[in-house]
């Protein structure tokens, strides 16, 4: 189709016979070139964790490991105790915190997208109030401490229970992606509401759990705030996010490293390459689930957003 | 169990004469369902607002927020005489404003031409890399803004590009100690974080077009950069409105994270946010003013209330569900 037009035109080159013209070349430029500024930084800084200190210090591009690859930046910082632990403590929270976290919060937008329950509108305003309006950081830290929360690992945790934000996805994908007639006919058919709810909805709204499971997990997982904010100096609860922080800015905290790197036995590595190597550890589980992630969201952001 | 059944098969009958035990009974399982998110929203959402009441006190650690002296609006009459605090507001409106022109609109953009790729593989093949930075945090970003930007130390020959440009015979750059750059690094290192992902709503949107209308279109003449202009903008037109009145909502909202992980002491003057700011004088940088961080917490939660009151009334003007 697009040949004849351009045919019309009197100008037709060897690329435009194949289907291509200088507006295909620009669309195919500019989303390759952005793509590029997306993913070239973490495989530069993969690779370049990976180089042997001689090629490191030469610096250059990185596109692929010259001269093999060398863990000793990986070893160098595992040797460092607080490492190991911070891995603990941020897997066993985002653990803990992703599975409290959707059992919690789907209940509730189950039970909530049934609007003509009494009271459940009511409900759904509160939460969603929530959004807009909050305490702010010093009186969630003054009821945190009245708590007892301050400086205890559960403040990563049990704040976060019900996440507002996929409270309102998930209410919407009960209100609007289930078949309503799906539902009473469970209930006509003398199923009651808990056997609707665990036989009937559940099994078909798993892989929408599932998708927004593996979101709340990346969430805890990169978080540091609540460290920062409500525990601050308690160096055996910092979470990985936050060894990586510290990593970035604090020189007490890299020269500690690099003495222990220095014991293991090599010439003092340089910062920005422990930098890397931290960030690929912080990187790698993101990783990990990202393929699972990329299959559901398209599908998981826009649910409930277009009304059918 | 028959019973329940019944009451389930004629609710209309039933309505008027039904007790609360009756209704109860009936609905006891979805209330039960709600009940722990309920609890957790009382006590950690709503829980934290009788600590508001600092905004109008003056703060005793030995007297607690209850027993602290009421001292009616001294804070926020401070608030207002506070240079810093003036200079954060403008700060996060400016930002906001920069994320608005060049960030909304690339949005828009990197959607459209993404949409306009030709080979489908190579399409997700882009997609694919684009989503991928959206879930990295801001720590990690900043640690990669720090790789490439960095200027060269005592220990290393600096980030990557001031690498190149010593390469190329010139002066290292300081790129992150720059006053007048800092925003600058603040709306592209967005870009390319957020980009690729905020445009999941349009492509859905693009998804939903008729392909009927490109076929006829095409018959009629028309080459693919005016059914872009004519069809597909039109028809995500609804979408770009609704995402540019969210937020627009949040023109008082500062990414506290982004900016916390970017910033340093030597572009405060360009890059201080409220966020960060009322971090800085209460529990943060060994400020303990809790009485005037909770007051411009406070301001900018009302403020922000009313912007999102309006916006969405808009919203629901739309044909697209508001957000309540």
């Amino acid at each position: 189709m697009m040949e004849k037009t351009q045919e019309s035109h009197g100008r037709v080159s060897m690329l435009q016979r194949l289907g291509f013209n200088f507006y295909d070349v620009f669309v195919f430029l500019f989303v390759t070139i952005f793509a590029l500024l997306c993913v070239y930084p973490m495989w530069y800084v993969l690779v370049a964790s990976v180089t042997p200190y001689s090629e490191f210090v030469k610096g250059g591009l990185m596109l692929w490991p010259s001269g093999g690859v060398d863990l000793q930046y990986y070893r160098a910082i595992f040797s460092t105790r607080s490492f190991i632990n911070s891995m603990w403590i941020s897997a066993s929270k985002t653990v803990l915190s992703t599975v409290s976290s959707v059992l919690v919060t789907a209940a509730m937008a189950y039970g909530v997208s049934k609007t003509h329950v009494k009271g459940m509108k009511v409900v759904n305003a509160l939460v969603v109030f929530n959004l807009f309006f909050s305490g702010g950081l010093i009186p969630q830290y003054m009821l945190y401490k009245d708590l007892g929360l301050i400086r205890s690992y559960w403040v990563m945790v049990l704040p976060g229970m019900l996440n507002i934000t996929y409270f309102i996805i998930m209410r919407n994908y009960y209100s609007y992606s289930i078949p309503k007639s799906l539902e009473e006919a469970a209930l006509l058919d003398g199923c009651t509401e808990v056997g609707t709810f665990f036989r009937v909805v559940t099994p078909i709204s798993r892989s929408m759990l599932a998708a927004i499971a593996l979101f709340i997990a990346v969430i805890n997982w990169n978080d540091y705030y609540s460290y920062m904010m409500f525990i601050g100096n308690k160096t055996n609860l910092q979470p990985f996010a936050w060894i990586l922080r510290r990593m970035l800015v604090d020189q007490t905290m890299m020269n500690q490293v690099r003495k222990g790197a220095m014991s293991l036995g090599s010439q003092p590595p340089p910062p920005m390459a422990l930098r890397m190597s931290t960030i690929i550890c912080a990187m790698l589980p993101i990783m990990c689930v990202y393929p699972f992630l990329q299959r559901y969201f398209t599908s998981g952001i826009t649910l409930g957003a277009v009304k059918e | 169990m028959s019973q329940k059944t019944s009451a389930i098969a004629q609710p209309v009958l039933n309505k008027r004469k039904t007790g609360f035990i009756t209704y109860i009974k009936k609905y006891w399982f979805l209330y039960m369902l709600i009940l722990p998110g309920f609890i957790s929203m009382v006590i950690f959402d709503y829980g934290p607002m009788y600590g508001i009441q600092l905004a109008f006190k003056k703060y005793s650690p030995k007297a607690g927020v209850w027993g602290s002296q009421w001292i009616g609006l001294d804070n926020f009459q401070r608030m207002i005489a506070d240079p810093s605090f003036v200079r954060a507001f403008t700060n996060t409106i400016i930002i906001n404003i920069y994320h608005l022109i060049f960030g909304f609109t690339f949005n828009v953009f990197l959607a459209l031409m993404l949409n306009e790729l030709k080979f489908r593989k190579y399409k997700s093949v882009m997609q694919t890399c684009v989503y991928l930075p959206y879930f990295l945090s801001w720590v990690i970003f900043s640690g990669l803004v720090q790789v490439f930007l960095e200027s060269p130390g005592t220990a290393d020959s600096g980030g990557l590009v001031n690498q190149l440009i010593a390469m190329a015979g010139g002066q290292p750059i300081d790129f992150l100690k720059r006053p007048e750059l800092f925003r600058g690094i603040l709306v592209i290192s967005s870009i390319i974080k957020t980009s690729g992902y905020s445009t999941i709503v349009y492509l859905a949107a693009i998804a939903g077009i008729d392909p009927a209308l490109y076929e006829s279109a095409a018959i009629d003449g028309a080459n693919r950069k005016d059914a872009l202009i004519h069809i597909t903008f039109p028809r995500i037109l609804p979408s770009v409105v609704i995402m540019l009145i969210l937020q627009l909502a949040g023109l008082f909202l500062s990414n506290f994270d982004q900016v916390y992980n970017l910033y340093n002491n030597y572009v405060l003057s360009t890059g201080d946010v409220l966020s960060t700011y009322i971090y800085r004088i209460s529990l943060g940088g060994g400020g303990t003013d809790f009485e005037l961080s909770t007051a411009m917490n406070l301001i900018m939660n009302l403020m922000g209330l009313v912007v999102v009151g309006i916006t969405n009334k808009y919203v629901s003007k739309l044909d697209v569900q508001g957000i309540f």
